[in-house]
């Protein structure tokens, strides 16, 4: 097993055997980068991550070779006359198996970007850049952020992506054009608490053996679908402490288990209750149940939107890494907790692969 | 010729190489043709705000002046911090 950690001081690897128990932190790399999301391609193995400096800009850095060698995306940005200016990269996405090369990088400002070259040269998808609702998207408090990315394993045709502040969409056509799918999604915040678009989404998922079941991480509380994100029924409450939370994590064996970690709201940004506390649905939402093995029970600590992943087994493996620098695995759905590594920078991301 | 030094973040990029030595005809010019050109120069071709350019150790905002064959060009990342 190989755990990709991207932090606010570059990119660690944690290297593990399939028991899920131990593991060796090998890094950094990318030192002097900020790292949104790093994945690793399972068609090749090549390692992408959305790197961000504060002062020379957002970029795609990839490894062909675990870390040791890196190249930079070498065109990036929006080309076109305009006023738009890349601000950061967020979340790359691998094609599928049957389109070598091809990459989607979710960026700030409300930007899908396409590779079909592995990564050398992005092009900024026009259906999401002009959007016909583009005027009423508005940034949320990491920017206006395209960070989730999920390609239909059934229909190649069929994407979807979600923004903060924008909300949802569905791509029907490979990704050219969007539509908002945010029917009985809450804005809040918003005079019009059920717009079309502006839903503070803060991370979507799309279930890897019923496609058609998504869940959604909100601002205004956590989500499923059962219908490609046609209609959305509301899941806060029934155990949870609290709607507002960023990280998302689900069981590819079973699309009615889900993990949240709940945080006390948008004004204070710690996780409920004073405790690291990982909440477990397994009845599709229903109801939630607090996961208390092993984790800290006295903590006010922060899981970043990109902070939680999981693995394939059964039972499945569930990660996520905390603003305060540990690395937290469960190898058997959630019931015990083991720190992988501790001490490391604020942790912005965490993705699995199973080598 | 003249002389471009890195700092220590751009050197990585550019596989290691700390020191570029070339001619050109303007400071711009000389930077646009260093392999992490798109690190210093945004996707409009302006200059990224907290990149700053030191010809001769004096600091330069306007990149188009000539560049003397014997001029040395530093690139210095803003100074800033205390935020994390």
């Amino acid at each position: 097993m190989l755990i990709l950690v991207g932090t606010r001081k570059g990119l660690f690897l944690l290297r593990g055997g399939d028991d899920r128990r131990s593991f060796e932190v090998d890094g950094p790399f990318l030192k002097g980068w900020d790292v949104f999301h790093a994945v690793r391609d399972p068609r090749d193995g090549t390692i992408y991550a959305a790197t961000n400096s504060w002062v020379y800009g957002g970029s795609v850095h990839r490894s062909a070779d675990l870390g040791q060698a890196w190249d930079r995306a070498e065109q990036l940005g929006f080309l076109e006359e305009g006023d738009l200016k890349l601000e950061k990269t967020w979340h790359v996405e691998p094609g599928r198996a049957d389109e070598p090369g091809r990459l989607w990088l979710g960026a700030a400002p409300g930007a899908l970007f396409r590779s079909d070259d592995g990564g050398v040269k992005w092009e900024a998808v026009t259906g999401v850049l002009e959007h016909p609702t583009r005027e009423q998207w508005q940034p949320g408090a990491g920017g206006m952020c395209l960070h989730s990315i999920q390609l239909d394993p059934t229909d190649p045709s069929r994407m979807l992506i979600a923004i903060s502040a924008a909300g949802a969409f569905r791509s029907e056509d490979g990704g050219t054009t969007f539509a908002p799918i945010n029917k009985g999604v809450a804005a809040d915040f918003a005079p019009d608490p059920f717009p079309e678009v502006g839903q503070c989404v803060h991370k979507l998922l799309q279930h890897p053996a019923r496609p058609e079941r998504l869940w959604q991480q909100n601002h205004c509380g956590v989500y499923r679908s059962d219908d490609y994100g046609d209609s959305w029924e509301r899941l806060e409450g029934n155990g949870l402490p609290s709607g507002f939370g960023f990280p998302l994590a689900v069981d590819p064996n079973n699309p009615d288990v889900a993990y949240v970690v709940p945080e006390e709201g948008a004004e204070s940004r710690v996780t409920s209750d004073g405790r690291l506390g990982v909440y477990r649905t397994a009845d599709g939402g229903a109801t939630w149940m607090l996961l208390e093995g092993g984790l800290p029970q006295e903590a006010w600590l922060a899981v970043m939107r990109e902070g939680m992943a999981f693995d394939t087994h059964d039972p499945v493996g569930v990660y996520l890494g905390t603003q305060s620098g540990s690395i937290w695995v469960t190898p058997d759905g959630g019931e015990e907790w083991l720190e992988a590594a501790r001490d490391l920078p604020p942790v912005l991301s965490v993705e699995v692969a199973e080598l | 010729m003249a002389v471009v030094l890195l700092p220590s973040l751009l050197a990585a990029e550019a596989g290691g190489q700390k020191r570029f030595e070339l001619d050109a005809a303007t400071v711009r010019d000389a930077l646009r043709s260093l392999p992490i050109a798109n690190l210093i120069f945004d996707e409009a071709g302006e200059r990224r705000p907290l990149v700053n350019i030191f010809v001769n150790g004096a600091e330069t905002r306007d990149l188009d002046i000539p560049l003397a064959p014997d001029a040395e060009v530093r690139i210095v990342a803003a100074i800033a911090g205390g935020r994390r």
